[in-house]
């Protein structure tokens, strides 16, 4: 198990408390787990995604992600439409261990970009985990 | 609450990072920072060291031993070794279950004949004094000297077709050790477990080596004195490093055990009768009335229970699992809910291939996402080949029913073949 001085952050980033990442380009947002996530799960098997076309809600249930140890469920961290879904991952899941930043899960177009906002800073997600 | 406890190697676990979690009461590794699937394939492949100390051993001595043992153990020890049926001789060990009067299942056992009226009796982490007690109550007399030695005995696995070539660099005599070398026998001794022959390293240290496990793959249990043990443990991860073993945890021993077929005891055996599982070679055939051809603690109430619920063996189609937690249930094509989940994993060594199982230990170039797969137990018996569906009320997940999941196990392969 990784100490924290050991876990990857990315700058510019912003999290949750569900230990997910959001990053906007244009006006769609990515989102993914973060490297404690990825870490505290062990390997993951399987990762099962939302549709394209789907319209959630923040903290609606998008998917669900299988690691070795158990099920975890994947909460929406903002409103909005599934406008992709990582495909790379139906036959690599693993690449979300590898790489937690760059693997990313889905890719959302927000009905209310102003939610990103209120999504935990690093420094925030930071002291989320110290605890 | 009793307290936690360590394996004393507890420290290696720590400093190796590994994810720690509760098993038995002893604080003991998952997975290392390899992760669990790359543990898992190194015992397809080659081979990786499990810490399993925490299991306990205990020891019978006397002229009753014996008596006691046919008499608490499902397992004829008259009769079960080998094709032909022959009794448990010095050398040699069997599996089998310790019942209460009611016929469930205590716990599970490998018995060692270490010598006449000598035996050793290796059970699950946090068993020992339970089935030193039930033995000890199940003594008519003071001819059995029962030594409950718990944490006191230093024990590790090597499992994996490499796991003969590796323990040849730390012996002093590998040719001996390995010859006549059956599964389900054993050579050597340590402390307090003289089984009449001598196992050393090259170091001097006594060793036990016993061809067993629960991977359902070719490789050994080693028991030493508990002192011993981290040399022990260090000794083989130094030798392995030609055949790139790893330490493993109790996340791969779960995976590698369920696509064995293998019963874990306390989840896919336990506090109800011992009846309509996988595992019908751990009890004695029946006579044509019924009753079983040995008698044994547990086996009238055990013959005269009306247990109608049939453990099975499954696997998914995907890796995609749906945990063992209690809310969860098995349902039948219909919806109909049929009974609960025992055991859920993913076996990450084998795949479908057109359907049909297949494991990357006959094809290294095989790319297998892994299967869920693990244990049910449901209400009324299901055949081969049919589906059930696993449910958490939000998920379903189709898995088969099937008497075999892993192909290509190399547990009992020929000793000749894995000496190299």
């Amino acid at each position: 198990m990784k100490e924290l001085s050991e876990l990857i952050f990315v700058e510019g980033l912003r999290y949750t408390d569900d230990h997910e990442w959001v990053t906007a380009s244009g006006d769609t947002v990515k989102v993914g787990i973060t490297d404690y996530a990825q870490d505290q799960m062990g390997d993951i098997v399987f990762v099962e995604g939302p549709e394209v076309g789907d319209e959630l809600k923040k903290g609606d249930e998008f998917g669900t992600i299988e690691s070795v140890k158990a099920v975890s469920e994947l909460y929406l961290p903002i409103s909005g439409e599934i406008v992709a879904v990582n495909e790379d991952l139906d036959d690599a899941p693993e690449a979300v261990n590898e790489d937690p930043y760059k693997n990313w899960l889905v890719e959302i177009k927000p009905s209310d970009p102003s939610e990103l906002e209120g999504l935990l800073t690093l420094e925030a997600y930071k002291e989320l985990l110290k605890g | 609450m009793e307290t936690t406890k360590k394996t004393v190697l507890h420290d290696f676990h720590c400093q190796e990072g590994a994810h720690m979690a509760l098993f038995g009461n002893y604080d003991m590794p998952l997975w290392y920072k390899t992760g669990a699937k790359a543990e898992h394939l190194v015992v397809i492949g080659t081979a990786g060291i499990f810490d399993t100390s925490h299991m306990a051993v205990i020891t019978l001595k006397g002229s009753g031993a014996r008596a006691l043992l046919q008499h608490c153990l499902t397992k004829d020890m008259d009769s079960c070794i080998g094709m032909s049926k022959g009794p448990l001789v010095q050398g040699r060990c069997v599996y089998g279950l310790f019942l209460d009067a009611d016929g469930f299942v205590i716990d599970d056992a490998i018995v060692y004949h270490l010598g006449d009226e000598s035996f050793m009796v290796v059970v699950n982490a946090g068993m020992g004094g339970v089935i030193a007690k039930h033995l000890g109550e199940q003594c008519q007399d003071q001819s059995v000297e029962i030594v409950d030695r718990t944490d006191l005995v230093g024990k590790m696995d090597i499992q994996g077709p490499d796991s003969a070539k590796v323990l040849a660099k730390i012996v002093k005599d590998p040719q001996q050790l390995f010859t006549k070398m059956m599964y389900f026998s054993f050579k050597g001794g340590f402390a307090g477990c003289s089984g009449g022959t001598t196992v050393q390293l090259l170091d001097g240290t006594d060793v036990m080596v016993s061809r067993t496990g629960y991977t359902g793959e070719f490789g050994f249990e080693l028991f030493c004195d508990v002192k011993h043990l981290c040399s022990l443990w260090n000794q083989l991860l130094e030798a392995g490093k030609d055949f790139s073993v790893i330490p493993c945890g109790l996340a791969s021993r779960d995976s590698l055990r369920a696509g064995a077929v293998l019963p874990l005891s306390h989840q896919d055996i336990g506090g109800w009768p011992f009846a309509n599982t996988p595992w019908g070679f751990a009890v004695p055939e029946k006579d044509g009335n019924g009753n079983y051809k040995k008698e044994f603690y547990g086996a009238k109430a055990l013959a005269a229970s009306n247990w109608q619920k049939h453990t099975l063996a499954f696997a998914g189609f995907d890796p995609r699992k749906i945990g063992a937690e209690e809310a969860n249930y098995v349902t039948d094509v219909n919806g109909e809910k049929i009974g609960k989940i025992l055991t859920c994993t993913t076996d990450m060594a084998i795949g479908r291939v057109d359907g049909e199982i297949k494991s990357i230990a006959g094809d290294k170039e095989l790319k297998l996402k892994g299967l869920c797969c693990g244990f049910v137990l449901l209400d009324r018996n299901v055949k081969q080949g049919e589906v059930v569906f696993l449910s958490d009320g939000k998920r379903k997940i189709k898995v088969e029913i099937r008497a075999d999941i892993r192909p290509l196990r190399t547990a009992r392969s020929a000793m000749g073949t894995m000496v190299g």
